[in-house]
């Protein structure tokens, strides 16, 4: 056993030799995290094709099991992590910060693919959040359009790292203030109210005012040259 | 009869179930884990038992044609020295769909005449989507797809965008990777070569016969 988890057992004390079998010191910091980052249970949803990648993952290939992360919690209130893996558009984002809002601390949240971290091909386009870092504090950022299933446990690898190099006397979960909530973001009022489809009909159909200036406008400038 | 379905696959588990064990008894003294003849051996279609891939211990190769992120190609010559092949054209950001590449390009100081060689090359990763047309329409065969797919990391911006440091790799690397691809470019490179080598040597011939034939006939074409 001492030899076999050197992240646990390594907390600085030298240990006589005739006892390495029978002891192991440890700090409370690491057996915590140990116990953590062998337990994170995502939370079941996907936006786009990065979940086909996503399933491929948890499926018996390449399996998540191996990680402790097999549970994939269809409810927010019982998952650690949030793998936002995909597209997410402005229509889904309130969705996504609700969903992050109603996870217990401590929570995590894995940019999988180009869109989820920075938008992607959409980085630009009228309907796509480029970047979910935007709204909800991002842990882990994999890159690839779409990850491939080893890529995504590879970030899945760097987020228990993340969760090892964190101290129970500093995280901000365990600290006296209160956590404030994310605000949900509001979609903006549509550009077009469909009950004055009729109006508008009326005043595009009008006839433009324009040409019925166009003379008047010469006139005044002809009486100034003469 | 009612409980048929379960009962069958529950039988279909136990069988998975048993070859789990009797495929790792029949790979006795092989190395069926994290050995490439093993991985072969999984991941064809008549494997049983367990085909999963140990991931951080075992990979699984990779498709010669397989592409992530691109990178940039540098050749090295007899002193070292590197040469970057990019001559910051700058197809390759135009042709890209989603717009993550942008290069620095520079000037020379004295002469005031573009460097071909770009100062820095950026490319967002995050942002790119691994179609590989910069690859495509680069003439130079100076940016390649990559293999490496361990990129995640915890800053995006600190991290995710490459600069020309971190994106050039050895032309010796892109032959390892793509030997098929390599192999052919070199030898149409060669070709090309040859190609020009005969090309100037004709014309050299051909400058060194004109004075021969007489003084009117070499000043025709300096006309």
């Amino acid at each position: 056993m001492t030899e076999t988890n050197p992240t646990v057992n390594s907390a600085g004390y030298e240990v006589p030799p005739e006892l390495r079998q029978n002891v192991a010191i440890t700090t409370l910091d690491k057996i915590w995290n140990m116990g953590r980052r062998y337990s994170v249970w995502p939370m079941m949803f996907g936006l786009a094709c990065c979940a086909i990648e996503m399933i491929c993952t948890a499926a018996s290939r390449y399996d998540l099991a191996r990680f402790g992360m097999e549970v994939m919690r269809p409810s927010p209130r019982q998952s650690d992590l949030m793998i936002v893996s995909g597209t997410v558009t402005k229509k889904m984002i309130p969705q996504i910060v609700r969903l992050y809002n109603q996870m217990p601390e401590p929570k995590y949240v894995l940019a999988m693919g180009a869109c989820a971290s920075g938008g992607g091909p959409f980085k630009e386009g009228y309907n796509v959040v480029s970047g979910v870092d935007q709204y909800v504090p991002v842990d882990v950022y994999v890159p690839g359009c779409p990850p491939t299933p080893q890529a995504l446990l590879h970030g899945l690898m760097k987020l228990q790292e993340k969760i090892d190099s964190e101290s129970i006397t500093q995280v901000r979960w365990y600290g006296k203030e209160d956590i404030p909530a994310i605000p949900v973001p509001l979609l903006g009022p549509d550009l077009i109210d469909p009950r004055d489809n009729e109006l508008i009909k009326q005043e595009t159909s009008k006839k433009p005012a324009a040409p019925a200036a166009a003379p008047a406008a010469p006139a005044p400038a002809a009486e100034a040259a003469s | 009869m009612y409980g048929l379905g379960i009962l069958k696959g529950m039988w279909v588990t136990l069988t998975h179930f048993i070859d789990s064990y009797v495929e790792d008894i029949k790979w006795l003294g092989r190395n069926r884990y994290y050995s490439k003849e093993g991985i072969q051996h999984r991941r064809s279609k008549d494997t049983k038992g367990i085909f999963t891939v140990q991931y951080p211990e075992e990979k699984l190769p990779v498709p010669e044609e397989f592409r992530f992120v691109p990178f940039l190609v540098y050749d090295v010559d007899e002193e070292g020295n590197k040469h970057d092949r990019c001559t910051s054209c700058g197809i390759c950001a135009k042709v890209c769909p989603p717009q993550c590449i942008w290069i620095v390009r520079t000037e020379d100081p004295v002469t005031k005449r573009p460097v071909p060689e770009p100062v820095d090359f950026f490319i967002d990763v995050d942002i790119c989507m691994n179609c590989g047309y910069c690859a495509e329409y680069c003439p130079f065969d100076a940016i390649k797809m990559d293999h490496d797919y361990e990129m995640a990391s915890f800053d995006r911006h600190a991290e995710h965008i490459f600069n020309k440091e971190k994106l050039s790799k050895p032309a010796s690397y892109y032959a390892g990777i793509r030997p098929t691809n390599y192999n052919r470019e070199e030898t149409l490179k060669a070709e090309e070569a040859a190609k020009k080598a005969a090309a100037a040597a004709a014309k050299a011939a051909a400058a060194a016969a004109k004075p021969a034939d007489g003084a009117a006939a070499g000043s025709t074409p300096a006309q």
